[in-house]
C-alpha cells in the first residue's frame, strides 16, 4: 500500500483535477471582468469563454473564440494527462505525458496576462482610452463628431478567483514535473515484499 | 515512446490549428468580422447617433418659467430630456454652474433634485435646483438692483447617465429668473 502512494505523483494529480475544475469554473466565472458604468457594459474574459454584454445583449468576437476552443482543448487534454500521468508515473508513456500536460495551465495563464496587458496598452495607444487592469477609473472617451461634448466613463476590473486558482494549477503542475525525479526512481511493488 | 511523443506533439498542433483555420475560413469572405461582430456596430450606432429615437447626445432642454424661493435662495429650472437610446437609462446625476449673462457671475450651482428613469425613446421631467451663493445675492441687488428678472445661462452642464458622465461646454440660456 505504502509503495502504491509513493508511486503516485500526489502533485500531479491534485494539478490534473485543479486544471478539470479550472476549465468547467470558467465557462461559468470569468477570470477577469471589466464593468463600464453601471453596468452599461461588460466584459467577461478568460481562456475558455470570453464574451461581452451590453445592457441584454450578449455577443463574443470570433477570433477570439477560436483562440478560447484553442485553450479549452489545451487545458482538457493538460488535465487528462496530468491525471493518467499521475497514478502511472513510471510508466514508460508517462514522462511524455507529463512533458505534455505540465507546462499547457502555465502557458495558458501567461498567454492570458500577456493577451490582457496588450489589450489594455492598445486601447490606451489607439483609442486613448485608459482600461485598468485591477480597481477603478474614469477614462474620457472619444466621441467623433461631436464638438464640445466630452464623455467620461467609469471602468471597474478585477480578476475572480478562476484566475486565482489557475496560478495554483499552473504551480501544482510545475511542482508535478519537479516531484517526478522522485517518483520516477521509486523502488517497484515486485522488488519489495 | 517516440510514437507517443509524436502523437502528443501532433495534437498539440492540431487542436492550435484547427479551430483558428476553421475560423479562417468560415470568415474568408469577411476578415473584418473576424474581429468585429454585428453587435459591435449596432452598439455603436446606437450610443452614438441614438438609433431610430432621435439624434443622439442632446443637452435637456428647458420648460417653464424658473421658480425662485426666497427662504432657501434656490431656484427650481424644470428640464425635459429625451431619453433618444433604445434602452432604459437612469439620470444618476445632473449638476452645473449658474452665471449671469450680462456680467458672467458665477451666481452658484445647480443639481439635479433626484435620480430619473427614464424608459427607451420616452421623455422624462428633471428638476434642477440652483442654490444663489451670498456673492450672487449682492450681485443681484447692485448690478441688477430695480430689475425683477435676469438673464442666466447654465454652463458646464454635467449628466451621469448609467455611470458613463456626458459634458458640454454649451451655455443652457434660462430666461426672466426672478432677481431676489
Amino acid at each position: 500500500m505504502k509503495t502504491l502512494m509513493t508511486k503516485i505523483n500526489w502533485f500531479g494529480l491534485a494539478g490534473g483535477i485543479t486544471t478539470i475544475v479550472l476549465l468547467v469554473a470558467s465557462f461559468f466565472y470569468p477570470w477577469w471582468q471589466l464593468t463600464v458604468g453601471d453596468d452599461l457594459l461588460k466584459a467577461n474574459a478568460s481562456p475558455v469563454n470570453t464574451n461581452f454584454g451590453f445592457l441584454d445583449t450578449s455577443f463574443t468576437i470570433p477570433f477570439i473564440w477560436a483562440l478560447n476552443v484553442v485553450s479549452l482543448l489545451t487545458l482538457l487534454l493538460s488535465g487528462i494527462a496530468m491525471l493518467v500521468y499521475s497514478v502511472m508515473p513510471t510508466k514508460s508513456f508517462s514522462k511524455p505525458l507529463l512533458d505534455f500536460g505540465y507546462k499547457k495551465p502555465l502557458f495558458t495563464f501567461l498567454f492570458f496576462v500577456i493577451g490582457l496587458v496588450v489589450v489594455t496598452v492598445i486601447l490606451q495607444a489607439v483609442l486613448s482610452i485608459n482600461v485598468p487592469l485591477m480597481g477603478s477609473t474614469t477614462s474620457t472617451v472619444p466621441i467623433p463628431f461631436s464638438s464640445g461634448i466630452t464623455v467620461s466613463v467609469l471602468l471597474s476590473a478585477g480578476f475572480l478567483w478562476p484566475f486565482w486558482l489557475a496560478a495554483v494549477a499552473a504551480g501544482l503542475c510545475i511542482a508535478a514535473r519537479l516531484y517526478h525525479k522522485k517518483v520516477a526512481v521509486a523502488p517497484s511493488a515486485t522488488t519489495i515484499k | 515512446m517516440d510514437k507517443i511523443k509524436l502523437l502528443l506533439t501532433l495534437t498539440t498542433i492540431a487542436i492550435v490549428v484547427i479551430p483558428i483555420v476553421g475560423t479562417l475560413i468560415a470568415y474568408q469572405g469577411n476578415l473584418l468580422g473576424l474581429f468585429i461582430p454585428p453587435e459591435v456596430n449596432e452598439i455603436a450606432d446606437d450610443l452614438l447617433s441614438g438609433g431610430a429615437n432621435g439624434p443622439g447626445l442632446e443637452p435637456p432642454t428647458m420648460v417653464g418659467p424658473p421658480q425662485y424661493d426666497e427662504a432657501s435662495q434656490t431656484v427650481t429650472l424644470t428640464f425635459e430630456y429625451k431619453n433618444t437610446f433604445p434602452f432604459d437609462i437612469t439620470v444618476n446625476s445632473m449638476s452645473g454652474n449658474i452665471e449671469c449673462d450680462d456680467h458672467g457671475f458665477p451666481l452658484g450651482d445647480a443639481n439635479l433634485s433626484k435620480p430619473v428613469s427614464i424608459g427607451a425613446g420616452e421623455t422624462a421631467t428633471l428638476i434642477v435646483l440652483g442654490t444663489w451663493t451670498e456673492e450672487a445675492i449682492s450681485h443681484f441687488q447692485t448690478a441688477h438692483a430695480g430689475e425683477e428678472t435676469a438673464d442666466v445661462s447654465l454652463v458646464d452642464l454635467a449628466v451621469d447617465i448609467k455611470g458613463i458622465k456626458v459634458q458640454t461646454n454649451e451655455r443652457i440660456p434660462i430666461s426672466d429668473v426672478p432677481v431676489p
